[in-house]
């Protein structure tokens, strides 16, 4: 008896050895695998970006995965029916499917039933859930199940409440909190917070501790766009679109297009827009552009991608082109500080002008005869800039090519701003046929946003602004973080130099060539720009206009460049003037910049059509004063015109910035507003929105 | 009876301390093993690290209580209950078809005491086979040394043992406790006709048949039964890891991970939540993960000295009765724990045994204490 009871002992000591001496290390990792490591991320909240007035550009937003673990439900069976019946009821899932999942899968624990749902959408379940529970905490007899084995994963998703508004400065960011383009892009590492992470261990007892290291959320950017000035610009281009879509060749009414409002006293860019233009919700659809068989054939000669990124590209930054006569007012300035041009020359015309080899002719074929400075300019004289640009000559010229920072980047805190650098002459490629063409803007590349700083410089008194998007960033507490500060980064003019140009620029739209870019009533200065495309076969070209409003004092530069208008005859700097000319008109009511100028009836009954198209048919008590431009008393106490003195620098001027008017309205701004809850998916977007409790004010003070 | 001469004085000799002495510290070190490896279920289950420990803390003191009141009673007296603890046995394994029958985990095994005690009849059924069996075979020598060769004999030896263990197995579908029954009767009927030749041919034709029952089961659907598929398990736990031998594999990975000389006390890993019943039947393999094979063959050795001490007290008793007692009783520690462990280690298929004054149970300790307390009372009169 006691031989077999030792045997059998011997034997399962023998057993035991064999078991530990052949699958040690491998049960060893059986067991270290299963072992579900108790811990979760918390993810940080990227941070939010916001225009000028708290307008929401791009916020990141909590949503919630629901995930079934099918063990722990039926670690107690009477667990099942409710849970599953609150399952289908609140989340609207099959419940057959349900059932069939945890049938087939008893063991599963993570099944993912919905994605990213808002809490608004999983409230109801927890509330249910709180019911359910406290049932069966009540029920002495504990046969009412709980609801248990569902938890809630939690994400962020970024949403940008204005769709394609502003779409290539903000670029658009993924689930995985990587931005592409834009500010998104630039600022990604700031919008970036830390991921928390929650550990549960066992400590000594053997009972379970949890520790939670919190996540640091990203910081928020407060942007110098003003969502209702980036909207106006982003209507006319787009309305322009629609004006010439297929007019002379098949496709939108230009190949690209865009225009920059900027303070030209701190390099604020008020707004920046470009056409075409996507939703940043949706960045991958481009089915407004193409159809479903072109984007299929994309797809299949793998150009999709490239069509893609060229949507991406913000035109004002990342795309170049020869400036043309917008770039004369940069000779001019060159000329009239180097001291080279005084100001009392005067220059003859004939139509072209033969430099070295080549013969070079002017916009008009016929001569413009005799010409003062000004009326070179008004005119848009190539023979006279020729002229001007032999007397600054070639070190000059190239000079104040780099003081106007002209082939350098702006250094704009934007992604993908495109280098120039070896698009413009240097003292070895710039000959005498360089320098000529160059004087008026011909032959050598430059980006939007060094055209608008370089001429903000030059009508701003002298000052070089280093172009900026982000006003601040503050933290997730709301706190400032950093404030960004304009920065002046040289002087490019003197002020006399400055106030002559602003004078100059006023007559080439009083008299000149941008007559058509004037709004009614006021009194502006600029520049047109018809730029002859590669190859000079004169039937492509760029046509922009760069001006600045009010003359006097200067609140801000615009520029708006049309990349081959989609018409018969695309040599027409009316096509840019005329998206200004509107812009102008909405734009600086809205900054509270009253008109200077007399109206003539004509000019009247434009201003009225265009701003009465833009009051919202709901609230009437606008209406009176959409109206009111009849009797409107433009000037009532305007420092301006009497006195055209030139700013004496950024100071004065840092009060009136658009971003910080928030006094007294005038009649204009409402309808601003209204437009904007068009733009702005839905009306209950933002709370925070500097303009809409105006209209109540507005009745009283102005008519 | 009386006539027969008595050398034995009763109290007159000292018990056996070496056997109380092995009692004690398994009992301690399953108290301590419990609470390794319960802890962690019970606080996530029932908030308190200590739930389980409390429990069988509980029912080892009352075990301990029982066994000095049991040491104290000359054994002689029990002699007089063989067949009333036959017929309580019956009736106790009856009771689990009245209301008073308690179902835990799907099997009605425990009758309710109404005084917040729960009672496994199967428990007391050992013991009262034990007492029974001792008695009968004590009287048939005693009529003639041949009788329990007879057809007569043996079926007074062996049916109502069997009769006891189908009724467990019935009602309270417990093999385990069936199978331990049945071979406590073997065992003392072993001892008592040391007829190897029977024993031989038992043990050949019981290979024979498991052999049959193997070779069937390995061929056979694996859904058409419960115990059949237990029985599949048994031989490739690696295809049934996620349902039936999920038990198993768990403790096999237990032992295996433990190496020689373990991952230190408290330090398993198993025991968090993947081995079920980790303090219960799977005991074992918590303590080769925690004290490795080293610690593991300390236990199974404290078990030898545990049953060689039985042996020594069973053969140095003067009278019949008192050392088919004590083999009675070394029968049910020796059958208990071999099972056990060869459940533990996958060497015959998973059935709940427990592992004896370690594993968690209140009704088992409390038995193998009264156990302990009749044993050492032989051994106080031994020659």
């Amino acid at each position: 008896m006691m031989v077999i009871i030792l045997l059998a002992f011997a034997g399962l000591g023998v057993r035991l050895y064999v078991i530990s001496r052949d699958n040690q290390d491998n049960y060893q990792k059986k067991i270290l695998s299963q072992q579900r490591y108790d811990s979760k991320t918390l993810p940080f909240k990227r941070g939010t970006i916001t225009d000028a007035n708290g307008t929401i550009l791009a916020a990141s937003e909590k949503v919630y995965n629901v995930i079934l673990d099918c063990r722990v439900m039926l670690s107690d069976e009477k667990s099942k029916e409710p849970t599953l019946a609150a399952l289908s009821e609140c989340f609207g899932l099959e419940r057959s499917a349900l059932n069939a999942y945890v049938e087939a899968n008893p063991a599963a624990q993570y099944y993912v039933l919905k994605k990213r749902l808002t809490y608004e959408e999983i409230e109801p379940f927890l509330t249910r859930k709180a019911e359910q529970n406290e049932a069966a905490a009540k029920d002495k007899e504990k046969k009412t199940g709980t609801i248990n084995g569902v938890w809630f994963e939690e994400e962020y998703i970024r949403r940008y409440p204005n769709n394609a508004l502003a779409c290539d400065v903000i670029g658009f960011t993924g689930t995985d909190n990587n931005g592409t383009y834009g500010l998104e892009e630039y600022y990604n590492d700031v919008l970036n917070g830390t991921n928390g992470r929650e550990y549960g261990f066992l400590n000594d007892d053997v009972t379970l501790e949890r520790t939670t290291v919190a996540a640091v959320d990203g910081n928020s950017l407060v942007t110098t766009i003003d969502a209702n000035i980036q909207a106006m610009c982003e209507k006319y281009l787009k309305q322009f679109n629609d004006e010439h879509k297929d007019e002379a060749r098949e496709g939108l009414g230009f190949y690209d297009a865009g225009v920059i409002v900027m303070n030209p006293n701190n390099g604020a860019v008020l707004a920046m827009a470009s056409y075409p233009n996507f939703d940043l919700n949706n960045p991958r659809d481009i089915s407004e552009y193409y159809s479903e068989e072109e984007i299929a054939q994309m797809q299949e000669n793998e150009t999709y991608f490239d069509t893609l990124n060229t949507l991406w590209r913000n035109f004002c930054i990342s795309d170049t082109y020869e400036p043309g006569s917008t770039a004369k007012a940069l000779t001019l300035a060159a000329g009239l500080e180097s001291g080279r041009i005084v100001g009392n020359e005067s220059y003859d015309c004939g139509g072209a002008l033969d430099i070295a080899d080549r013969h070079i002719q002017c916009n008009v074929r016929s001569g413009h005869g005799t010409l003062t400075v000004s009326q070179a300019l008004e005119q848009s004289c190539n023979v006279a800039f020729m002229k001007m640009g032999e007397a600054i000559g070639a070190a000059n010229m190239l000079k104040f090519n780099n003081i106007f920072n002209i082939g350098l980047r702006t250094n704009i805190d934007l992604a993908g701003e495109a280098r120039t650098a070896a698009l413009v002459f240097n003292e070895n490629t710039l000959k005498e046929t360089e320098l000529a063409t160059s004087s008026f803007g011909q032959g050598y590349n430059v980006t939007m946003i060094e055209m608008a700083a370089a001429f903000s410089s030059v009508i701003n008194g002298g000052y070089y602004y280093e172009p900026h998007v982000v006003s601040k960033i503050v933290n997730s507490n709301g706190d400032t973080v950093k404030n960004i500060e304009p920065r002046v980064l040289k002087q490019t003019v003197s002020e006399t130099t400055s106030a002559q140009m602003r004078r100059y620029l006023y007559m080439a739209v009083a008299e000149g060539t941008g007559k058509s870019a004037r709004p009614a009533g006021y009194a502006i200065g600029g520049k047109t720009g018809t730029a002859e495309k590669v190859p000079r076969d004169h039937k492509h070209y760029v046509v922009s206009f760069i001006g600045f409003a009010p003359v006097d004092d200067p609140e801000i530069v615009i520029y708006c460049v049309i990349n081959e208008p989609n018409v018969a005859a695309q040599d027409h700097a009316y096509y840019a003037t005329g998206i200004v000319k509107n812009i102008l008109t909405e734009l600086l009511p809205y900054l509270h910049i009253s008109r200077t100028e007399e109206m003539t009836i004509t000019e009247q009954e434009e201003a009225d059509n265009l701003l009465q198209n833009l009051v919202p048919p709901e609230p009437e008590a606008e209406n009176p004063d959409a109206e009111n431009p009849e009797g409107e008393n433009p000037g009532e106490g305007t420092p301006g015109e009497g006195t055209p003195e030139p700013p004496e620098g950024e100071n004065p001027d840092a009060a009136q910035q658009p971003g910080t008017t928030t006094g007294a309205p005038l009649n204009i701004v409402d309808p601003v507003t209204g437009e904007l809850i068009n733009v702005v998916t839905g009306e209950p977007a933002e709370p925070v929105h500097g303009v809409e409790p105006l209209p109540s004010e507005q009745g009283e003070s102005n008519p | 009876m009386a006539k027969r001469p008595r050398e034995v004085r009763y109290g007159k000799h000292n018990m056996d301390y070496v056997l109380l002495t092995v009692v004690l510290f398994l009992v301690c070190f399953g108290l301590l093993m419990i609470y390794s490896t319960s802890s962690y279920v019970a606080s996530a289950d029932y908030n308190d690290p200590a739930f389980y420990l409390k429990k069988q803390a509980v029912s080892t003191v009352l075990g301990f209580v029982a066994l000095f009141f049991v040491s104290r009673i000359p054994y002689r007296v029990w002699q007089r209950f063989d067949y009333l603890a036959l017929i309580v046995s019956a009736v106790l394994v009856l009771l689990l078809l009245t209301p008073l029958g308690v179902t835990r985990n799907g099997a009605t095994r425990w009758i309710d005491l109404k005084i917040g005690l729960t009672l496994q009849p199967a428990e007391v059924a050992k013991l009262g086979i034990i007492v029974y069996l001792a008695s009968v075979i004590e009287r048939l020598e005693e009529l003639g040394k041949n009788i329990l060769r007879t057809p007569k004999g043996l079926a007074i030896i062996l049916v109502p043992p069997t009769i006891i263990a189908g009724m467990i197995y019935l009602i309270s579908d417990n093999l385990s406790s069936a199978i331990i029954v049945m071979g406590i009767a073997v065992a003392m009927l072993f001892v008592a006709v040391p007829d190897y030749k029977w024993f031989i041919i038992i043990g050949v034709v019981g290979i024979a048949l498991v052999a049959a029952v193997v070779l069937y089961a390995s061929g056979a659907d694996a859904t058409s039964s419960f115990r059949l598929a237990r029985v599949k398990a048994w031989l490739e736990p690696e295809a049934y890891s996620t349902d039936r031998a999920f038990q198993t594999l768990q403790a096999l990975y237990a032992i295996g991970s433990g190496g020689i000389w373990g991952k230190g006390l408290g330090m398993s890993m198993q025991k968090r939540g993947f081995l079920p019943e980790a303090q219960n039947d799977m005991i074992f393999s918590i303590i080769c993960e925690e004290l490795g094979l080293f610690g593991a063959m300390m236990i199974i050795l404290l078990f030898v000295v545990l049953i060689w001490s039985c042996m020594v007290i069973a053969n140095k008793t003067a009278d019949r009765f008192g050392a088919l007692l004590v083999v009675g009783v070394m029968a049910h520690y020796a059958i208990q724990v071999i099972l056990n462990i060869a459940v533990v280690t996958n060497s015959i298929p998973n059935t709940g045994i427990t592992l004896p004054f370690i594993s968690y149970g209140g009704s088992s300790v409390l038995f193998l204490l009264s156990e302990i307390g009749i044993v050492l009372n032989v051994s106080k009169n031994c020659k």
